[in-house]
């Protein structure tokens, strides 16, 4: 694929704006079973990108290679102008820019919902406790659970659980914040409450890359629906076009299966 | 069957009331079962428990019967032990100036009281925990009366019946004729009160004999037990129940952890400084500590301090790893010219400089605003100042005229021992645990070396090695003492122990928890101070303090390389006291309930600590 091929479906006020992550040639290895074969793929500031695909497509190892929990061995990706290298200077400052939701929440047990939260501005960001502690109780009224900063994780619900989370990577003031499955280990009544709080963001003006199942949030927030199929990229479409008017045949399959 | 279902069909909307804080119903009260009827439920069920249970209890009573045999033989003097009591516990510490272990043991209760307020441990019972244990122990003994042979003297016999009656009474009464009783709590502060109560009433009322050693002459008198011995623990159990009280009103007035923090400080170098500078008195040369020693500590700190201050302003970057590097490189030579006899230091200055590079290098990880850099800055200060206090303390002749020279020795010496191993064994484990699951091979590979090493390698042999030979590979002019020796050897071996029971904890800790720390941006210190190593610990406490109770037990060992603890003193001697040829057999049997008591509270203890850190972990 050619640049211009991954800035395609966008409308021309969205083309005018920033690159805030870019992939060119993006390629990774787990031993010899290549996960990524060359993903180009072109985020603008305050977009919103849905990422779909069948299981083992590699959605989750692409947000992971944007944040460096996983390296990508091929390629070039730039995240708001500083290039992923193995110079930890920039995975520093990369990863204290990029937020990341995981879809086990990943909070940490051993601490309060307000430590989880201040935690990494008081050690990372270097900002004093008080001023952090502003910050969380803000967050926390902003995702809707106030009334929780004393308790433990173990203590909530699993959809609160992940809002503090969310908060949790809010409290970093990130640039870009990174879904992966945010509500898929959670029961069905919890699941609009989490995706409340990520279409606020969304109209917030953050730039977010979501990879999920959930067709109605790809709809009605996503500015671009990604299709990811054995390491690639397949399909980048506005979401109405997307879903009405898929192009590939892989992509029509995909969906007659889950819609 | 249907009343124990009970709870578990209540609809899930109850449940959610609940979370959401609804007033709900109190639980039932879970029915004590009458005896009778808890026997046939638990021990004689079916026919194969029954027998069972028969065949179990006949060995208990086996077993007991032939210890009892044993402490109430004809050949066994009890008067061995009582007389050497004080020898056991401190064993040759000069009798004039005993004052300063019940000051070291009054600073530990304090303390204890203290902490115990901090960290606001609920240790209270309910009536029904108390009824059943006090019952259950007067039961014991009314056994114990049964079986005791008739060797024993008859008013220790009656006692027993007597003494076991009354609780049995007690227990009962209290479990069948209260109400509720698993609802109603004794509290704490109650508890301790009679707790301490009933022991100054013991030492002041009952009969134990007057037992002591005039001259060289063991003697006897009968009556309470020496004014020496239980006026001291009168004003102890004093010390202790005041210094809880002290501590819940500190609790009260101080911003919460400000007492947790003093107390913990207290606890790694509190007793170091007993052992050195209150039981041990050295005769500090005073001009040269005003000279040197002091000049040399607040230099240290406050130019330390200082450098730290700067070190841990926020974006420093390259310049403080930089100058971090340079203070590890300056810290490593010292140690290096020494083996060389390149120029002079003393050795307080190369472990100073050494620390301080650590601290430097550990400093980008600590920035943050004026308050943070401030403490990091204090701590240094404060960590190096006693630190020379205490090196200047250890390395000062003492003035104690000690018949038989180590001034350490008996139970002090194990518990003192097993206590500072345990403390040095930790950092020490933590380090070689995280190298050994570190991704860098050189890491791995060194810390598996000296694991293996040491754990294939016995104790003893680690013992001998550091009390005899390693002063012989030292560089000129430094010198350990034994006890350092055996101190430094024992410690070192028990980091390999530790490091595999901590390296167990790490596993278990999620992939997760990894990727969402590093998500954060959190250095790979902080991911590992902060997120790991936290919940590691948390999972490893069982192991810890089953690491505690075999130390503090190994202690025995130190004996073979020359130390006077328990078992030498029991087996040995004792048995040589022209009183008590040969008595060897009350003295180990002592010690042994000494220990067992000890180690038996240590995991009791382990057990409410992990229930009080297992509150909210959600695991
Ligand atoms: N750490 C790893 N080691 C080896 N193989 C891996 C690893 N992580 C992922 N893979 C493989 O890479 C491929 C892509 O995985 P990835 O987790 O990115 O898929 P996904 O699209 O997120 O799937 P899902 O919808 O199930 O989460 C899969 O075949 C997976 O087995
Ligand atoms: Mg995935």
């Amino acid at each position: 694929m050619s640049m211009s091929d991954a800035n395609i479906a966008l409308s021309a006020e969205m083309a005018a704006r920033d690159n805030m992550i870019t992939c060119r040639g993006v390629k990774k290895w787990f031993g010899d079973f290549q996960a990524l074969t060359g993903v180009d793929l072109t985020v603008k500031d305050r977009e919103v990108m849905v990422v779909l695909g069948p299981s083992g497509s590699g959605k989750s190892t692409l947000i992971r290679c944007i944040n460096r929990l996983e390296v990508h061995q091929e390629g070039q990706i730039v995240v708001d102008g500083i290039e992923l290298t193995n110079d930890l200077r920039n995975i520093d400052k990369i990863r204290s820019e990029v937020g990341m939701v995981f879809q086990q929440f990943n909070l940490f047990p051993h601490l309060t919902v307000l430590d989880n939260i201040t935690l990494a501005p008081v050690w990372v960001r270097k900002k004093s406790k008080v001023e952090a502690e502003a910050t969380a109780h803000e967050l926390l009224e902003r995702v809707g659970i106030p009334e929780q900063a004393a308790k433990y994780p173990g203590q909530l619900s699993g959809g609160q659980q992940q809002r503090v989370a969310i908060a949790r990577s809010l409290a970093m003031e990130p640039k870009v914040m990174l879904f992966d499955e945010p509500t898929s280990a959670l029961d069905p009544e919890m699941i609009s409450e989490v995706l409340d709080v990520m279409k606020d963001l969304a109209n917030g003006g953050m730039t977010m890359i979501v990879v999920t199942h959930e067709m109605g949030f790809a709809r009605e927030v996503a500015d671009r629906v990604v299709f990811m199929e054995a390491g690639n990229v397949v399909e980048i479409n506005e979401p109405e076009a997307f879903f009405t008017n898929p192009v590939s045949d892989r992509t029509k399959l995909f969906l007659s299966q889950i819609l | 069957m249907s009343e124990m279902s009970g709870p578990l069909v209540v609809p899930s909307a109850g449940a959610a009331e609940i979370a959401f804080g609804v007033e709900h119903e109190i639980a039932p009260e879970d029915p004590i079962t009458p005896p009778g009827r808890w026997m046939r439920e638990n021990l004689f069920s079916s026919w194969s428990n029954g027998i069972q249970t028969v065949l179990f209890a006949a060995i208990l009573i086996g077993i007991l019967k032939w210890l009892l045999n044993l402490v109430f033989a004809e050949e066994s003097d009890w008067a061995s032990v009582a007389t050497n009591i004080r020898l056991l516990f401190a064993y040759n510490y000069p009798v004039e100036q005993f004052v300063r272990v019940w000051v070291s043991l009054g600073t530990l209760l304090a303390a204890a009281g203290l902490s115990i307020a901090a960290w606001n441990l609920d240790l209270s019972f309910t009536l029904r925990k108390l009824g059943i244990n006090t019952a259950t122990g007067g039961g014991v003994l009314v056994l114990v009366g049964i079986l005791t042979p008739g060797t024993a003297p008859s008013d220790v016999r009656a006692g027993m019946f007597v003494l076991g009656a009354i609780l049995l009474v007690i227990g009962l009464a209290v479990l069948f004729g209260v109400k509720d009783p698993h609802r109603k709590r004794i509290p704490f502060e109650a508890l301790l009160i009679s707790v301490a109560g009933l022991v100054v009433a013991f030492v002041w009322l009952f009969p134990l004999g007057r037992y002591e050693f005039a001259g060289d002459e063991a003697s006897y008198a009968s009556g309470t037990i020496n004014i020496s011995t239980k006026g001291p623990w009168t004003v102890m159990m004093i010390v202790l129940v005041a210094s809880f009280l002290v501590g819940k009103a500190l609790g009260r007035v101080l911003p919460s952890g400000a007492l947790k923090g003093v107390m913990a400080a207290f606890w790694v170098i509190g007793p170091a400084f007993l052992i050195f500078v209150v039981l041990r008195d050295p005769a500090f040369d005073w001009g040269y500590v005003w000279a040197v020693d002091v000049p040399m500590a607040l230099g240290f700190a406050l130019l330390g301090g200082g450098v730290l201050y700067f070190l841990t302003k926020p974006g420093l970057g390259e310049l403080g790893r930089i100058i971090g590097a340079v203070l590890f490189g300056v810290a490593v030579f010292n140690w290096v010219a020494a083996f060389f006899g390149l120029y002079p230091m003393l050795q307080k200055g190369r472990i100073s400089f050494m620390l301080l590079a650590v601290f430097a290098i550990l400093a980008p990880t600590f920035a943050g605003e004026r308050a943070a850099r401030l403490r990091f800055a204090t701590g240094w200060a404060v960590l190096v100042v006693v630190m020379h206090w205490l090196i200047t303390a250890i390395n000062t002749p003492s003035t104690l005229e000690i018949v038989a020279p180590p001034f350490l020795g008996g139970f002090i010496l194990s518990v003192s021992i097993a206590y500072y191993v345990m403390l040095a064994s930790f950092p020490l484990g933590i380090l070689l645990a995280l190298a050994r699951t570190s991704k860098l091979p050189i890491f791995r590979v060194m810390s598996t070396v000296y694991i293996e090493i040491l754990r294939g390698v016995p104790l003893i042999t680690i013992l001998f090695f550091f009390s005899i030979m390693l002063n012989l590979f030292l560089p000129g002019g430094m010198s350990i003492s034994e006890l350092a020796a055996i101190f430094t050897g024992y410690s070192l071996f028990s980091a390999a122990y530790m490091a595999e029971n901590i390296r167990g904890g790490l596993q278990a800790i999620r992939r997760g928890q990894y990727e969402a720390s590093d998500a954060l941006g959190l250095t790979t210190v902080q991911r590992t101070m902060f997120i790991v190593l936290p919940q590691a610990l948390r999972v490893t406490i069982p192991n810890l303090v089953g690491q505690a109770i075999a130390t503090f037990k190994e202690t025995s060992l130190v004996s073979i390389v020359g130390g006077f603890e328990l078992v030498r003193i029991a087996n040995q001697t004792i048995p040589n006291q022209p009183d008590y040829i040969g008595q060897n057999r009350p003295a180990l049997l002592f010690i042994s309930l000494v220990f067992w008591a000890f180690s038996y509270s240590m995991s009791r203890a382990s057990r409410s600590l992990e229930q009080h850190l297992g509150v909210g972990t959600g695991r």
